[in-house]
Order: structure tokens, then sequence, then C-alpha cells
């Protein structure tokens, strides 16, 4: 029940914080330079790694799909299986995987600092609201880049697929193929579905990675254990609103 | 570092992010974010099996269009077609469900339809053909299967048959064999004999193979025979000319057989014959009591003696008139 009544009150504080942040959203045109700001540490230096863990990505399933499909003779759809497997599954959901664990856990660690360090309530004291200069541009900036990071992640993970189609002995099929297949099967609504799924696994990780960081209460040890929570939390809602976002968008 | 470098470097990347979404865009929907307007066709099915929402339609196998739609019609099924508006369908051309493969589902095929062909507007119904599924085809092969499989059984059981009743085919020629073993010996050493004389040379059959001259005489006999056969073609040709010449009424021969008119005179002449002889048989006229009445005859030949008296009296009395000896000897 204590449990339970955490979950909700987690939720509420969850809901509130956006609606705040949104009452603000008129304000951020005067917080540009917070808002590129995030959008450097969220999208330009979540770059290499999202590209690497894509590229990896489309390498293992043109692998596995390389020998599954080795069996029946289905060799040339392996392109399509890599590209609509990234572009509505993997690419969103690796990227806010990544998102959580480098960007969110970041988030967490310095608003838990900034709380128990007591600059939030030093802002409070200023009438500045964390919600409106330490949120708000945070979520504008993870908006903005979400779909540039899963567009390359995508790219990235096709081209993967395509080095393990031309290279690997077993798979062996021709890179012009392997990308006819990709063409024929993914379209761009594909695409569009999993920057869709990816918008809303960003802004919920983030949201949800400040209000943990904001209501962190104690010393230095829960900040810790705060960035422990928040990357949980934000790992499970990924997985969870998965399930909910792609069956509303088939 | 400075704000203005880090706005930079967000820029960059923004900037990055929005070519490559543009470059995915053309890549994977040619350009076309919004569809646009494309002709409607309905194809009616009984049956639309695994055909569904966006599978392709191909025009002679290239692709013109996809469904949009699948839904009941009446006791029937019915697809709507989006078709390329610059591809004109003709209003004889047909649609079926073709598999695309087994795992990869389903499209519509259309041909071509005849050269000239008007073509189907907007929103008309095309004509379909229903086609086999894989289904009902493995259905198919399912039943050959079980049909092979009990002719199978029947032949198995025909070669090894009921052991109480001497066994099958197999059993009864394995005992036919065993039984007949000196015999079947007996013949194989014969055949044996036979083909060694052949290979020998020895005998008809064994010069016909071995002889080159017996080869060259059996081949003059050929030619011979093909000399023949050439005339006899030739004879057949001529006859079947003789043939269409009588057919065709021309000749005595032709004329004979198909003229009307020439049968009606040989019909008309052949009575007047059968009319003749009756008189003749019957003694009637002139020639009738020559043949029939054999006082004509002795009258004839006591003239005859008469005429020759008289002959020899020429000859014994001299010089004496002609018509006086005649007269003489007549009266």
């Amino acid at each position: 029940m204590k449990q339970l009544n955490a979950i909700f009150e987690g939720v509420g504080s969850v809901v509130q914080l956006f609606l705040r942040s949104a009452s603000y959203a008129g304000s951020l045109p005067r917080q540009w330079s917070r808002f590129i700001e995030q959008c450097y540490l969220i999208g330009y230096t979540t770059l290499p790694i999202v590209a690497i863990l894509s590229f990896f990505i489309g390498t293992v399933l043109a692998l596995e799909a390389g020998y599954a499909m080795e069996g029946f003779g289905a060799k040339e759809f392996i392109g399509s299986l890599v590209g609509l497997s990234m572009a509505r599954e993997l690419g969103p959901m690796m990227t806010a995987v990544l998102l959580a664990g480098r960007v969110g856990s970041a988030i967490t660690a310095e608003l838990a600092s900034m709380t128990v360090y007591q600059e939030i309530d030093a802002l409070k004291t200023m009438n500045i609201q964390a919600a409106k200069i330490l949120v708000l541009p945070r979520l504008a900036a993870v908006l903005v880049m979400m779909p540039v990071l899963i567009v390359i992640a995508n790219i990235v993970g096709w081209f993967g697929g395509s080095v393990v189609a031309r290279y690997v002995s077993y798979v062996g099929i021709s890179p012009e193929a392997y990308f006819a297949a990709l063409r024929h099967f993914t379209k761009f609504k594909d695409v569009i579905n999993g920057v869709e799924k990816a918008e809303v696994f960003g802004f919920v990780v983030v949201l949800v990675c400040c209000d943990i960081g904001l209501n962190t209460r104690g010393g230095p040890r829960e900040i810790g254990a705060a960035v422990t929570r928040a990357v949980v939390v934000s790992l499970i809602l990924i997985l969870v609103l998965d399930y909910f976002v792609t069956k509303i968008l088939l | 570092m400075n704000t203005t470098q880090q706005t930079a470097r967000v820029g960059l990347f923004f900037l990055l992010g929005v070519a490559l979404i543009w470059v995915t865009f053309e890549t994977l929907s040619d350009g076309k974010f919004f569809e646009e307007h494309q002709h409607k066709l309905v194809a009616r099915f009984n049956d639309l099996r695994q055909l569904k929402v966006g599978d392709e339609v191909r025009l002679a196998g290239v692709r013109v269009g996809s469904v949009q739609a699948t839904r009941l019609a009446g006791r029937q099924a019915e697809a709507v077609l989006q078709i390329d508006p610059t591809v004109a369908i003709a209003n004889d051309s047909t649609a079926t469900i073709e598999m695309a493969g087994l795992i990869s589902g389903n499209y519509i095929s259309i041909d071509m339809g005849s050269i000239g062909a008007p073509a189907l507007a907007d929103g008309a119904e095309i004509r379909t053909v229903e086609t086999p599924d894989l289904n009902t085809l493995m259905a198919d092969i399912g039943g050959l299967g079980k049909q092979l499989q009990s002719s199978l059984g029947s032949f198995s059981a025909a070669l090894n048959g009921d052991p109480s009743k001497g066994g099958g085919i197999l059993q009864k020629l394995d005992k036919l064999v065993t039984e007949n073993s000196e015999r079947v010996n007996a013949t194989m050493t014969n055949l044996q004999q036979i083909t060694d004389k052949i290979n020998r040379g020895d005998g008809t059959l064994g010069k016909l193979v071995n002889d080159p001259k017996l080869h060259d005489e059996m081949l003059a006999t050929v030619d011979e025979i093909k000399a023949a056969a050439s005339q006899a073609k030739e004879f057949v040709a001529n006859a079947e000319g003789v043939m269409d010449q009588i057919k065709s009424g021309k000749g005595t021969l032709g004329t004979l057989v198909y003229d009307q008119k020439a049968a009606d005179d040989i019909r008309a002449s052949l009575a007047n014959i059968r009319s003749v002889s009756d008189k003749l048989a019957k003694g009637e006229g002139t020639l009738g009591k020559l043949i029939n009445d054999p006082g004509l005859y002795d009258s004839a030949q006591v003239t005859i003696k008469k005429v020759d008296r008289t002959l020899d009296g020429l000859n014994d009395s001299g010089p004496i008139t002609a018509v006086g000896i005649v007269a003489n000897a007549l009266f």
C-alpha cells in the first residue's frame, strides 16, 4: 500500500511539474541560452554513443536475421527486417534508454545536488521557479533533439546492417539488394512513427528525471540514490510506454 | 566553451538532423509527403484471402498503386485500389490476387488488356478472375498424396500379396524363376551361343550383321523398294488425277458416272436392247423368225442347193444366157 501510494505520489508530482513547466512556455524565447545549452547536452554530446550503439544494433540484427532466414531462403528480406526494426522500435527505444542513462542521470544528479545544497530553495526565495528555468529548457531541448538523434540512429543502424549483409559469409547479400528490400518495406511513415515514440520517451524521461531530482531529500548520499531511482524508473517507463504508444500508432 | 561555440555546434547538429530527415524522406517516400489524388478502382472477389490494405497493385509486374481498403460487398469481398493517375488501365484488363512469395503476402496483378481498349474511369469496377490460393493448392496436393499413398499401397499389396494364397507377384515370380531355373539357364546358354554365332558372322543373321556385301545388297534392295514405292506413289497420283477427273465429270468415264443425261440414255438403250432381245426370244420380227423358225432354215438350204445345181448346169450347158439359166433353175 505504501509503495502504491509512492507511485501515485510520483505520478501526481510529475504531472504537476509538467503543468507548471507548460505554464511558463511563453518564457522560452527569453531562455534561449539555457535552451541551447540543453540542446548541446542532450543532442550533440549524446550523438557519438547513439551512433556507436545504433551501428552495432544494426549489425546484430542483420546477423541474427541472416542466421534465421538462411534456413528458408529469405536472406533478401534482411534489409526489410533491419529497416523496419530500427525505424519503428529499436532506434527510438535504444536512444531513449541511452538518454535515460546518460542525460537523465546527469539531470537528476544536477537537480538533486541543487536541491540538497538548497540552491532550489534559494531560487524560490528569489521567486524564480525551478520549473521555469531548470525544467522547461530541458523539455524543449529534448523535443527538438530527439528527432535528430532518431534519424541519425536509424541511418547508422541501417548502414551497420548493410555492412554485415555484405561482408559476413553466411549472409552474403549485396548492399543494393539489402537497401532495395529496406526501401521496399520501410516507409517514411515508419520513421515518423519512430520519431513520435522517441518524442514521448524523451519527454517522459526528462520530466521524470527532473521531478526525482527536484524531490530529493536528505544529504549528498541521497543524490546517488536519486540518480539510480531516476534511471530505473525511466527504463521501466520507456518499456511500459513502448507497448501503449506502439498500440496507439499501429 | 563559450555560448557562441555551443550555439554553433547545436545549430550544425540540428541542420544535420534536418538534412538527414529530408534524405530519409526522399529515399523512402520518393519525395511525396501527402498522397496525390489517385484513381480508384474497385475489384470484387469471392475471397480476398490474405490481401490487406497497403498491398501492392501491379500492372504487368510494375507497381502502379496499392490497396486502399477492403470491405464486404453483399456476398463478395471488395478491394478498393488506388492507381497512379498517369497509368491507364484498359477496361478489358483483369485483376487477380497473386502470391508475392511464401512469406511476403499477396498483391493484385492487373494485365494490360487489349490494345486500343478505352481506359477505366475513376471509381469503375475492374474485371476479376479468381485464382487458387496456396491453401487450396496444398489441400489438392494433400489429396493427391493420399491417392498416391493408396495407389502405392495397392501396388505393394499386389507385389507382396497374401502368403496363404501363394503370395504376390514377387513371390510368384521368384517361384517361377526357381522352378524353371534349369530351363532359364538353358535358354540363356542358347542365347549366348546365338549371339556368339552372330558375332562370328555365322548364319544369315550373322552375315547380315557382319558381312558388308550383304549390307550393300540390302541397301540396294531398299533403294529398289524406294524406287518401286516412288513409282507406286506416281501411279497413285495418276490414279488420283483420273479419279479427280471422273469426279469432276470429265471424259467418257466421268460422263458415264456423273452425267445424268448419259445415264438416262444408257438406261433407255438397255431398255431397247432388252425389248429387242425379248422379241428375238419370242420369234417376233424378221430376225426373230430367222433365229427361231426352222422352216426358214430349210427353205434357205433348198434354195442354196438349187443355186448350186444351177451353177453346175452353167458349167455343163455351154453359153446360155444367164437369165435363162437362172429362170430355168428357179422355176
